[in-house]
């Protein structure tokens, strides 16, 4: 079922992937983080693992800092960060309940973690230290970073976009536009808004600039959905990757579909075959030339039996990438 | 410690809501001084459990567990209030098991139900459902508070009425229902008399409800007099507030003896009191009155020549830059059995024939209790669960290991 623009990498993580991130400079390391407790680099142009790590407890994410180092957090409550040339762990610090995501702000140079006790912590990652606690009114699962601005989306269907340069107040309290669970956010590379997508088959686009001409443009729409003996069958969209380069953006749902959309021209750029279980992460490259995909059953139906999770590393060409001027 | 506690629930009685079966004192203490330092992490975590319990829950009583997470909010958030979310919870408990008949006559449900109806806008229609449901036809509890909801109205012929059916269903304690219904009897007769008495010696006094004070105990017949109603007025039971105690201390002076002691293990301590959701007034028309126009002043009033009124009054925020951030729709009118009533017809519907949409996704599991989880969050339970029980197992091997050594 893989084509020659596509492969599957060798010696994936033993259970579900949480998430995927390519380097920030390079599409050669691809950094995998996995419910088997570890996170693992991987060389995707050899297709071979170059290095992993182990925490106490399943890792939900992981982030570059730069290059050479990697931060991730789960259910163990801890941030580590691991230098990938010594091959060395260091324990920068934790939260209360387990940590969802992290996240790295290059413009303030501060790493960013989000958990389900209700809080983002900012960390320095020079030194490293914490460098503040910033309650939120519910749990956290998810957050983007677009320049110096912090989107977190919460429990109870909340969006709070926090200034990085000054966390004294909330820039922005919101309400999702959507009306079930909020699974994944994404910032657009252009800074300009954001990608909000739900556990129930809908994605919106919205924009952080208030004005009442921009909110204008803001819009949602459905997807991942199947329609099967006349039921349609409604599914998680549970991530979001932007392409660079184009503004584009990727979906994958838990119908195990990626579809590519065009959201200046409100248009699906193209769907991907369908892949044997849903999609838990997705990834563009620095350059926006290679789509990881993580395969992977998130026990979205409970702890049921499931096909093997997988890492797909997809060529990508502009013709499904790029939005077409008419 | 004693004194120390009581200091500060003397302080802040008044951000205390009665509960019917009365309050753990050592919890009252814990919830009062936890609450000055905000929402604790504590509480956070104690709610956290309570509701991965909700949905990891795989005994045979899921009710149990849903029980116990409402008292434990009562308890906990003694003044009530929104962050305690016990009216969705209720909502959410009541609807969770309505199709389950063996909860419909367990006093726990009924009475979940009944606190559930409290909290809406309007519980008659809440009682009317429930009896067109078969919920707690056989539970005393039921007509007690639908008869005590009369009575607050006014309406005592009704609440009388709503006894009468709960002897034909043969309602469960008898003695408690029939107990009620006298002390309701003496309620009624008490009123009646005491209006006559009223009509006989007062015909300018006003109307208003107030309290007689440093009045002479009246003799009623040949009995001596007891002194407990000192309030005058027929409007008194026709009033709605906060307090509206005064139920129950009529309770046990129907036969005329003494106050009466309420035994704590019972689960039906008084008369419920109706509770009106915070916030969540109905709108209503104002009166008729108009004000009257201002007069015209008699003098003109002086305004220099070159003075210019501002064109606007100067506002912070563009308020069209603000309405955007709040892109919460204007919700339906939309009352608690109204979505209860969606909630059983779209269960029909289900059963009955094919559904339109279908979610990939445990929804239930996601949504009961009063906040919502992630499957991360439910898978991460299980996790923690599975971690629990290896390293008990592991304890229990190496107990029996170093126990053979030992042999």
């Amino acid at each position: 079922m893989t084509g020659s623009n596509e492969y599957k990498l060798n010696q994936g993580p033993e259970d579900s992937i949480s998430a995927v991130k390519f380097s920030p400079s390079t599409a050669q390391f691809l950094l995998v983080s996995s419910w088997d407790c570890t996170v693992r680099l991987y060389d995707v142009g050899g297709n071979t693992m170059r290095m992993k790590y182990q925490h106490t407890a399943p890792v939900l994410d992981c982030a570059f800092y730069d290059p050479t180092h990697s931060w991730s957090g789960g259910l163990d409550a801890q941030l580590k960060t691991h230098d990938l040339n010594t091959d060395q762990d260091t324990i920068v610090g934790t939260h209360d309940a387990p940590i969802r995501c992290v996240e790295y702000c290059p413009e303030v140079n501060v790493m960013v973690t989000g958990s389900w006790d209700r809080s983002v912590r900012l960390w320095d990652p020079r030194t490293p230290c914490n460098a503040g606690t910033f309650t939120q009114p519910e749990k956290v699962y998810t957050l983007s970073v677009a320049g110096d601005r912090l989107i977190v989306g919460t429990a109870g269907r909340r969006v709070l976009v926090w200034d990085l340069r000054n966390m004294g107040y909330v820039q922005q309290r919101r309400e999702s536009s959507l009306k079930y669970q909020t699974r994944c956010i994404r910032a657009f590379p252009n800074k300009q808004g954001y990608v909000l997508s739900s556990i129930e088959g809908r994605v919106a686009v919205e924009y952080l600039d208030p004005s009442q001409e921009v909110q204008k443009k803001k819009y949602a729409f459905k997807c991942h959905r199947l329609k099967e003996d006349g039921i349609e069958h409604v599914y998680p969209v549970n991530a979001i990757s932007f392409h660079s380069v184009h503004n584009t953006f990727a979906t994958g749902g838990s119908d195990g579909f990626v579809n590519i959309w065009d959201p200046f021209n409100k248009k699906r750029l193209c769907q991907f075959h369908r892949y044997p279980t849903s999609i838990a992460s997705l990834a563009f490259n620095n350059d926006g030339t290679m789509l990881a995909i993580a395969a992977s059953y998130m026990h979205e139906k409970g702890d049921i039996n499931h096909p093997e999770d997988a890492i797909f590393i997809r060529q990508v060409t502009d013709a499904e990438t790029k939005p077409k001027s008419t | 410690m004693a004194e120390g506690g009581d200091v500060e629930w003397e302080l802040s009685k008044e951000n205390i809501q009665p509960l019917k079966r009365g309050r753990d004192i050592s919890a009252l203490h814990q919830a009062l001084s936890q609450q000055q330092d905000g929402l604790s992490s504590a509480i956070n975590q104690q709610r956290q459990a309570f509701e991965s319990e909700l949905r990891m829950y795989d005994g045979d009583d899921p009710l149990d567990v849903w029980d116990r997470y409402i008292k434990w909010t009562e308890q906990t958030f003694p003044q009530g209030g929104k962050e305690s979310n016990l009216a969705t919870l209720l909502e959410r408990a009541v609807t969770r098991f309505t199709e389950e008949k063996k909860y419909h006559n367990d006093p726990r449900y009924v009475d979940l139900w009944i606190k559930f109806a409290e909290t809406c806008p309007e519980p008659l229609d809440i009682y009317r459902y429930m009896q067109a449901q078969e919920i707690g036809v056989t539970q005393a509890s039921l007509y007690i508070a639908w008869s005590e909801e009369y009575e607050n109205q006014g309406n005592c012929r009704k609440a009388d009425l709503v006894y009468q059916e709960g002897f034909k269903r043969g309602a469960e304690p008898h003695d408690k229902l029939l107990q009620f219904h006298k002390a309701l009897q003496a309620r009624v007769s008490r009123q009646v008399m005491m209006h006559v008495e009223e009509e006989e010696d007062s015909d300018d006094e006003p109307k208003e409800p107030e309290r007689v004070c440093l009045a002479d105990l009246r003799h009623k017949g040949k009995k001596k007099a007891i002194a407990p109603v000192n309030r005058t007025g027929p409007a008194i039971r026709s009033i709605s507030g906060g307090l509206q105690s005064r139920g129950a201390p009529v309770l046990g002076n129907a036969s005329n003896s003494r106050l009466v002691i309420f035994d704590e293990n019972k689960s039906w301590m008084a008369p419920p009191t109706s509770r009106a959701k915070e916030n969540e007034q109905r709108p209503e028309k104002w009166c008729d009155v108009k004000a009257p126009p201002p007069p015209k002043p008699t003098f003109q009033p002086f305004v220099e020549e070159s003075d210019q009124p501002p064109t606007m009054t100067p506002c912070k925020i563009n308020p069209a830059v603000n309405t955007v951030l709040s892109a919460r729709k204007p919700c339906r009118e939309e009352t608690p059995l109204k979505r209860l009533q969606e909630h059983h017809q779209q269960q029909k519907e289900a059963e009955s024939g094919k559904p339109q949409e279908q979610s990939m996704y445990c929804k239930e599991l996601l949504l009961s209790g009063a906040t919502e989880f992630c499957f991360e969050e439910l898978r991460a339970e299980r996790y923690f669960k599975k971690m629990a029980q290896e390293s008990q197992e592991a304890r229990g091997q190496k107990d029996q290991a170093s126990g053979s050594a030992a042999n």
